[in-house]
């Protein structure tokens, strides 16, 4: 009986979400500012009491990595803000609307001139960001603001490619088509098997472009050779420093870029910062991004995407008794 | 070239030194000793040293599967190239 309660509880949980993307959310995007994320702030209260297993998860991973610097009240503050976070980002992709998006007047873009001079270089710029904040819609409203962006990142409905096309038209439709229209180029997808990834990258740097990268992936199983192991979030985790590899190869600057929402949920600032130097062992080159990273996460814990991923946060060897020698892939 | 490419790989992509003297139909992909990056890397010395410029669309594994590969796609090329700029 409890089961098919949790079962239903469920269903009607992903029906309320599909619903949310396909209906709710384009039609709270068209309301005034203030009224549409409140909306969704509230959206997110019902949908997801304390009760439910996606709340006890994000608990969970929160106390698990954050450990003693959270209280349990703390931990379940920041879960209910991550999910009211989450139903506001879909907000954002909703007002991407244009070639103008109306998201634009809400995001302060800070360190701009950063970006600026890099590009001033000539040898193009790399964005290094967490999955952290409304990352996609941010880099949008940078293109928008003139600025050639392309980003690399797996699209998780494009894989396995023999996938349902059901949900991958799905999402196709609520997700890909709004930010493709404010990206320079297609989305760079780094799955197994595609050997031109890297290049692709180097050519939108060599047109003296902006690449972004989301640096804290889990390493899938066909890159576990190439991984290093740096401090991030109190552990050793693991991760592949490709960022480094690429801005190497090409001579592109780095910049860190974090985006955080203000406490009315409607605001956003975008952060960019000067480049980080790459000097030095690929490891400690990249310990420099990882400890951005890291700071930015604790600056802002309810933002970061991967509480709701326990998976890749065991794979990154973040989770106690998951350091990457044990955790596999 | 193949003793150039060679040496190359087995320097600086080999990772593994049980797979060093390498072969030149040893496949590259097989023993995961070429990835994207490590791709990257190589085309950017094919570059330099050859100044051969690779298009995306030749980023196959029919093209880069073992140094035999490599170098019967770089020859054609030059071939190619030569035969452009006579013409």
């Amino acid at each position: 009986m409890g089961e098919a309660a949790a079962k239903t509880g469920r269903l009607l949980r992903a029906a309320e979400a599909v619903a949310y993307w396909l209906a709710g959310a384009p039609l709270l995007a068209l309301l005034p500012a203030g009224l549409a994320y409140r909306a969704a702030c509230w959206r997110a209260s019902w949908a997801y009491p304390a009760t439910s297993e996606k709340h006890s998860e994000v608990v969970r991973s929160l106390r698990q990595v954050l450990g003693e610097e959270l209280s349990e009240q703390e931990a379940e503050r920041l879960a209910r803000d991550s999910f009211r976070i989450r139903s506001c980002e879909v907000i954002d992709l909703m007002r991407l609307r244009g070639r103008t998006p109306a998201l634009g007047k809400l995001v302060e873009v800070r360190g701009r001139e950063h970006l600026t001079t890099a590009l001033a270089g000539g040898k193009g710029a790399i964005l290094c960001s967490a999955h952290f904040g409304s990352y996609d819609c941010a880099f949008s409203v940078l293109n928008a603001d003139g600025f050639p962006i392309t980003s690399i990142g797996r699209w998780w409905w494009n894989y396995p490619p023999d996938g349902s096309s059901a949900v991958r038209r799905l999402w196709d439709f609520v997700v890909a088509r709004r930010v493709h229209r404010h990206r320079q180029r297609p989305n760079i997808e780094p799955w197994p098997g595609r050997m031109q990834v890297a290049v692709q990258a180097a050519n939108v740097l060599r047109g003296n472009e902006v690449l972004t990268i989301c640096s804290e992936a889990p390493p899938l199983e066909a890159e576990l050779s190439r991984t290093i192991d740096v401090p991030f979030l109190g552990r050793q985790a693991r991760f592949v420093p490709g960022v480094v590899t690429l801005a190497r190869l090409t001579g592109a600057p780095v910049l860190m870029v974090s985006v955080h929402r203000l406490a009315d949920y409607r605001h956003q600032v975008l952060e960019i910062s000067a480049p980080v130097p790459m000097d030095g062992e690929a490891a400690t080159a990249f310990e420099r991004c990882a400890a951005a990273l890291d700071a930015t996460i604790r600056a802002h814990p309810a933002e970061w995407d991967l509480w709701f991923e326990s998976d890749d946060l065991a794979r990154l060897g973040l989770l106690r008794d998951t350091h990457p020698a044990a955790s596999g892939g | 070239m193949d003793a150039v490419i060679n040496d190359y790989i087995s320097r600086e992509l080999v990772q593994d030194a049980s797979l060093l003297p390498l072969g030149n139909a040893t496949s590259l992909l097989e023993t995961g000793i070429l990835d994207s990056l490590s791709l990257l890397r190589l085309v950017v010395f094919i570059q330099e040293r050859f100044g051969i410029v690779v298009d995306d669309v030749d980023l196959v594994p029919e093209n880069f599967d073992t140094v035999d590969t490599i170098c019967s796609y770089l020859r054609s090329r030059e071939g190619a190239s030569r035969a452009g700029s006579r013409g």
